[in-house]
């Protein structure tokens, strides 16, 4: 029964998160446990999953300040660190399973945990400032629960709860995918992009433009916009809308079935799970009063007559009686949002603008809404059409022979092969890809440390044991990752074909020497 | 820009510019002041002005206007004058002398030779010399037209063709090359020949429409109602209806007239106007004057009927300096007579005082219409069609967008102005008229599949046939409308055929007599009228010198090289996004979407950016802050790559290292490899620039370079390898001072590390 039922150890999967600040004093331990999955573990489990976690990280912060503990080996588990805010730490345990699929990428894994954050603060701020606003901690525990608990729902395969694994190395989780457009498209969308955000009036707003699940446009700040972005591709766009289940667009797919499977039944478990966590009695004095928004919550969004998105989530308004809008927290302005979101065919346009600054609440909201009809209809339209007449379709970026993962660093930008061609790729390959990718990251980690503000050229060629070419290649923070399986047997044709790539698809960023 | 138009005015005696008035005579006018003088006539074929004395006739060139024009003299004999026209080629001058007989005088041998009809039966009403390739001169009879050739050997004329025709009066204008004959009882049946270069057409019957007072009665069509006017290389023709108070239009195309509808009147008596293509009906009897412009057969006024206006009268100059003498002069051309009943007004803008013997030409005050009219986009477009004042015009768009930027106003509203500009310079470009030199190729006109200019005699262009056919006939079936109705654009394709491309020799043989129509028809019917042109009149020299012409020629002379007001993107560049970027300060992101919106507009009509608005853009959006922006318009390509571009954005990188980034791989994709190489060592990447620059055999940077960055990095190993490099790879490299003292210092910090 959904999550419930895999919230037994047997899973291997902890997680936790924890403020070092909290519960010095013998006796008052508890007290620095927001989260733990799964909830039913005893006390005394959780507590020392915890200990060892606080441990090292107070004994490792004695040679590295800045950066504690990373990662833990030990011989049945991975101990994974993340330190979302300053002494705010999340940290994954996942068992060394036997069984040859539960082979993890830490940094993937540090990613999820990053993304959990991320996406928790936009919605709700930072865990700090709720942390401060009601001390004993009732607050942040009543809005971590649901809110992973629903983030993890989207990891379900089945009965199982199943992270990114070695399957995923040709995928890069917290960041954004584009769409390529053509420098008149790219006019026409800046254009609307203007209009859109002068629907406001005066005041500054930003918005985000996807067209299926890629982006657009943004003037959001990177960070901001991977996360809106995420959220987006998570439950906004019309293919998220359509499946009405949960599905990670890099995650989809193959197992769409069995999520569409799973939805149904998390609705229930997770009512029960609830029963669980507030019946275990971590938190006594827990306003449990309050409504906490669930924005992660499946099949909550749909489309309304006039275009606009709708959803429940946020409850009804008080003083109008209308359902409220969605707000989300901007890290860079740290500043509430109203997000406005309006849906034609493919593209999907999200306004976000201060709640400061938009009177009379969801009456000026609707207000707005009417400015973007009469405003951008037919802007709308047109850059609708022009983007599907671009656009290749689901494959579009895939590349005949060869299986890649190219991320530019600095714009937060990623491109891989389609999903369904990946798969087609033997699991030797895989493996050795997740293998190298994971000594790529070290590198970087090192290399971050030594020399700072330097950034490292890389190059890696290996011939795995089934003869296909795993490439990896790090120029000026681009990366670029490549599996090649019907290649040559020699390293130049690989490395050709590799130069190939870069030069057609890369603008030669790659090919330094 | 306007501080210049202004300028061009005298500053004494505006005339009362401040006074609302869309239209204005300048002081001086052109003054006919030989003593002696009996009548004015206008060649309009040759836009001379002619006046006789007994055994004399002087002209006077009208085109280019200048009040201080001196005449042209010439020795005829005596005798009465009905019309006087001079050829096309300036050799021969013809002078109706009856209704009956036309006089020919050689200019060069002064031979004289007569024509007259043969007939009593029929009359003369006169004649016009044509530069179609039939005949040199036609002869308008009431029985219909005689086409004559000038044989220059025998010097007499030889009929070439004759169109019979009953014939009650006829009214021709050189401009259009077209003669229209009027016949029937009520004569308001026509029938219309156009007389081009390319042959003579004959146009379909047509007839007018009037209203009757009342049931019985026939009122009958007068030529002084009706008037030939060449609107944007298109022919119309337009017919008072005095019952009606209606105007009404007629567009002549190769095989159809058709009626265009209609301009409400509120005079009896209307005289037309044509100034660089806007229609003016001036009101008579009112004293004001309505502007059309018909470009887009809109028939609605360009603005509200007003007075025309009498600029630069030097009413202190006068009074101090002329009172004794010429008083009542002064009074004469004070403002009391501006449409006095001595005004004859003469195709296509001039204006003739027949009792002062004064010539005036109508302007339009462009400054006045555009500040008259809140529609940005409309009025926008109406300058970018103006092609007189093209200086002024273009200074006033300027000051427009400008002004519309500044005020902030909605950007939908600034996009559609944008529009009309990049649209306008667009079509300027494909027509050449943007560019001085081009402007004779008319050729590549008959490529533009609107260019049914009509019937239009002005295209003089010898592929017009085979150009116009088809598109004609397939216009006149799909209905004429539509020729405006789907161009979206400023310009009709047929605006570069603008009358003023004629070569002067060419223009013109409506020798209207100075009372028009008016003088024709007198020979008809007893002549009263021609007396009163032939009045003589008191003469009087032309006071003084009148020196604010010579102000007046300023803005003239710009806009004699300017050929077209159409506004390059240079210009949208320098003119107004730079400027208005200086004065607007603040959050940056409402110019932003106007430079948006501008290359949106650019993009459509192909045209090509200069870097520099490209380089401002950046800057705006890093002064802001705004990087992921940034990146997204260099990544989509929106502010094209370019070496400008690249360093702008590695100067704004410097708070920003992605954007910094960003302008160094712009650096790489234009193969700009010197400076690539240059900035990755300034960056600290010695050995991929080292890297870099092996590949792409970049030999201009110094070795000392490099020699100095691996020094710098304080790693002996970089330092040697590099050292290794440049002696494997450059000949000779042993024997420089570079390797000696870096050979040294490695050297040096080997031994010290060893030590």
């Amino acid at each position: 029964m959904g999550l419930a039922s895999v919230s037994t150890a047997s899973e291997g999967i902890q997680f936790c998160i924890f403020d070092l600040r909290r519960g010095q004093n013998e006796g008052q331990e508890l007290d620095k446990i927001l989260f733990f999955f799964p909830a039913d573990l005893p006390f005394s489990t959780q507590l020392s999953v915890i200990g060892l976690s606080e441990g090292l990280i107070t004994f490792t912060r004695i040679f590295s300040p800045e950066a504690a503990c990373e990662v833990i080996e030990a011989e049945r588990h991975s101990h994974v660190f993340y330190e979302a805010e300053s002494d705010i730490w999340m940290v994954m345990v996942v068992e060394k399973s036997k069984e040859a699929e539960a082979i993890w990428r830490i940094e993937d894994l540090r990613k999820v945990l990053k993304e959990v954050h991320s996406l928790f603060v936009m919605f709700y701020g930072p865990v700090r400032a709720m942390l401060e606003k009601e001390p004993n901690g009732g607050l942040i525990r009543s809005h971590f629960y649901p809110f992973i608990m629903d983030y993890l729902s989207d990891f379900l395969v089945g009965k199982r709860l199943q992270l990114p694994s070695f399957r995923d190395c040709l995928k890069e989780r917290g960041n954004v995918q584009m769409l390529t457009v053509g420098r008149e498209a790219a006019i026409e969308v800046q254009s609307l992009v203007r209009i859109l955000e002068s629907c406001v009036g005066n005041t500054q707003c930003y918005s985000l433009i996807l067209f299926q699940d890629l982006l657009v446009s943004t003037t959001l700040s990177p960070d901001d916009t991977i996360n809106l972005f995420t959220y987006a591709v998570q439950r906004l766009t019309p293919h998220a809308l359509s499946s009405g289940a949960s599905s990670w667009s890099y995650l989809r797919r193959a197992s769409t079935s069995s999520h569409a499977g799973s939805v149904s039944t998390m609705a229930h478990s997770g009512s029960v799970s609830e029963q669980i966590y507030h019946s275990s009695d971590i938190s006594p004095s827990g306003d449990n009063n309050h409504r906490v928004s669930r924005p992660l919550q499946h099949g909550k969004w749909s489309k309304g007559n006039d275009g606009f998105l709708v959803t429940d989530i946020w409850g009804v308004d008080v003083g109008s009686s209308m359902i409220a809008s969605p707000t989300v927290w901007l890290q860079q302005t740290e500043e509430r949002m109203y997000l406005c979101i309006y849906q034609y065919k493919g593209l999907t346009l999200i306004l976000l603008m201060p709640v400061s600054s938009i009177l009379n609440g969801e009456q000026g909201v609707s207000a707005v809404k009417q400015q973007v009809l009469e405003n951008a209809s037919l802007k709308i339209l047109k850059v609708e059409e022009k983007l599907s007449k671009g656009w290749g379709g689901e494959n579009a970026y895939h590349v005949g022979g060869y299986r890649y993962l190219l991320v530019d660093g600095d714009r937060n930008i990623s491109r891989a092969s389609p999903p369904g061609k990946v798969t087609t790729l033997t699991k030797e390959s895989l493996l050795a890809m997740s293998k190298l990718r994971e000594e790529v990251d070290l590198e970087k980690g090192r290399a971050k440390w030594d020399n700072a503000g330097l950034e490292k050229d890389l190059e890696v060629c290996i011939r795995a044991k089934n003869n296909a070419w795993v490439i990896a290649r790090i120029t000026r923070g681009k990366e670029l990752y490549m599996v090649l399986e019907k290649a040559n047997e020699t390293l130049l044709y690989a490395s050709d074909a590799f130069e190939k790539f870069s030069s057609r698809y890369c603008n030669g960023a790659f090919s330094l020497d | 820009m306007s501080g210049k138009a202004s300028s061009s005015q005298p500053s004494i005696g505006l005339g009362g510019s401040g006074a609302l008035s869309h239209v204005y005579i300048q002081y001086p006018p052109l003054h006919c002041s030989i003593p002696g003088l009996r009548g004015l006539h206008y060649d309009d074929g040759n836009k001379l002005l002619i006046s006789s004395t007994s055994d004399q006739i002087f002209s006077w060139k009208t085109v280019p206007f200048n009040p201080l024009a001196t005449p042209t003299c010439d020795s005829i004999s005596e005798g009465p004058i009905l019309c006087i026209r001079f050829s096309l080629d300036a050799k021969l001058i013809a002078v109706q002398r009856s209704s009956t007989e036309i006089e020919f005088y050689n200019r060069e041998t002064k031979e004289t030779f007569f024509r007259r009809c043969r007939s009593e039966s029929e009359n003369i009403l006169g004649f016009f010399w044509t530069d179609c390739p039939l005949c040199d001169i036609v002869i308008v009879k009431t029985s219909g037209l005689d086409l004559f050739a000038y044989n220059s050997v025998s010097k007499s004329l030889d009929l070439v063709e004759t169109r019979k025709s009953n014939v009650s009066w006829y009214i021709y204008t050189h401009e259009s090359r077209l003669v229209l004959l009027a016949s029937g009882m009520q004569c308001r049946t026509f029938t219309g020949f156009q007389l081009s270069s390319a042959g003579m057409i004959r146009l379909p019957k047509f007839e007018m429409a009037m209203a009757k007072p009342e049931v019985n009665s026939k009122p009958v069509l007068d030529a002084e109602d009706v008037c030939i006017v060449t609107v944007y290389g298109r022919i119309y023709c337009l017919q008072v209806d005095r019952v009606a108070m209606l105007l009404h239009s007629y567009r002549f195309y190769r095989d159809a007239v058709v009626q265009q509808g209609s301009l409400p009147i509120y005079s009896s008596k209307i005289a037309l106007s044509v100034v660089d293509n806007v229609l003016l009906v001036h009101q008579v009897d009112a004293k004001v004057v309505i502007l059309y412009d018909i470009f887009a057969d809109s028939r609605v006024p360009v603005s509200a009927p007003l007075p025309l206006l009498l600029r630069g009268f030097p009413r202190s100059y006068s009074s101090s300096r002329f009172r004794e003498s010429e008083n009542s002069e002064v009074n004469n051309t004070g403002e009391s007579v501006i449409y006095g009943d001595n005004w004859t007004f003469l195709v296509p803008d001039l204006i003739c005082d027949i009792s002062n013997k004064r010539l005036w030409k109508i302007h339009l005050d462009l400054e006045a219409i555009s500040a008259s009219s809140s529609e940005v986009p409309s009025v926008l477009e109406f300058l970018q069609r103006r092609k007189l004042e093209t200086y002024k015009a273009k200074q006033l768009c300027l000051g427009i967008v400008k002004t519309v930027i500044l005020e902030r106003r909605p950007v939908s509203v600034v996009a559609r102005a944008i529009d009309v500009l990049v649209t306008s310079y667009s079509h300027s470009i494909k027509t050449g008229s943007y560019f001085k030199g081009l402007k004779n190729e008319k050729t590549s006109l008959s490529n533009v599949p609107n260019v049914n200019s009509p019937v239009s005699s002005t295209d003089v262009s010898t592929s017009r046939i085979d150009g116009l056919g088809k598109s004609i006939r397939h216009e006149s079936a799909a209905g004429i409308d539509s020729e405006s109705l789907n161009r979206s654009s400023t310009f009709s394709a047929s605006e570069s055929e603008d009358i003023s491309s004629f070569e002067p020799l060419k223009t013109n043989s409506n020798d209207l007599q100075l009372g028009g129509c008016k003088a024709n028809r007198a020979s008809l019917s007893g002549a009263d009228s021609a007396n009163e042109v032939h009045r003589s009149f008191s003469k009087y020299q032309l006071p003084g010198s009148s020196d604010n012409s010579f102000n007046a020629n300023i803005s003239e002379q710009q806009d004699s090289q300017l050929t077209s007001p159409a506004i390059s993107p240079d210009e949208m560049y320098r003119f107004v996004f730079a400027s208005v970027e200086e004065e607007m300060g603040g959050d940056p992101s409402y110019l932003v979407s106007i430079i948006v919106e501008f290359l949106r507009s650019a993009n459509l009509e192909k045209i090509k950016i200069h870097p520099s608005l490209y380089v401002l853009t950046i800057q705006l959006l890093a002064r802001y802050e705004r990087f992921a922006e940034l990146g997204l318009f260099i990544i989509n390509k929106i502010l094209e790559p370019s070496k400008e571009v690249a360093l702008q954005l590695l100067e704004s990188g410097r708070q920003n290292i992605q954007t910094r980034k960003l302008g160094l791989d712009m650096l790489r994709q234009l193969s700009l490899h010197q400076d690539y190489v240059l900035l990755l060592m300034q960056d600290g990447y010695y050995r991929e620039a080292l890297r870099y620059a092996w590949k792409h055999k970049v030999t201009t940077v110094q070795p000392s370079l490099f020699l100095e960055a691996a020094f710098a990095s304080n790693d002996s190993q970089h330092l040697a390898a590099v050292l290794r490099f440049f002696s494997d790879f450059i000949p000779d490299f042993h024997n420089t001072e570079d390797f000696n003292s870096y050979y040294r210092v490695l050297n040096e910090m080997n031994s010290s590390i060893a030590a």
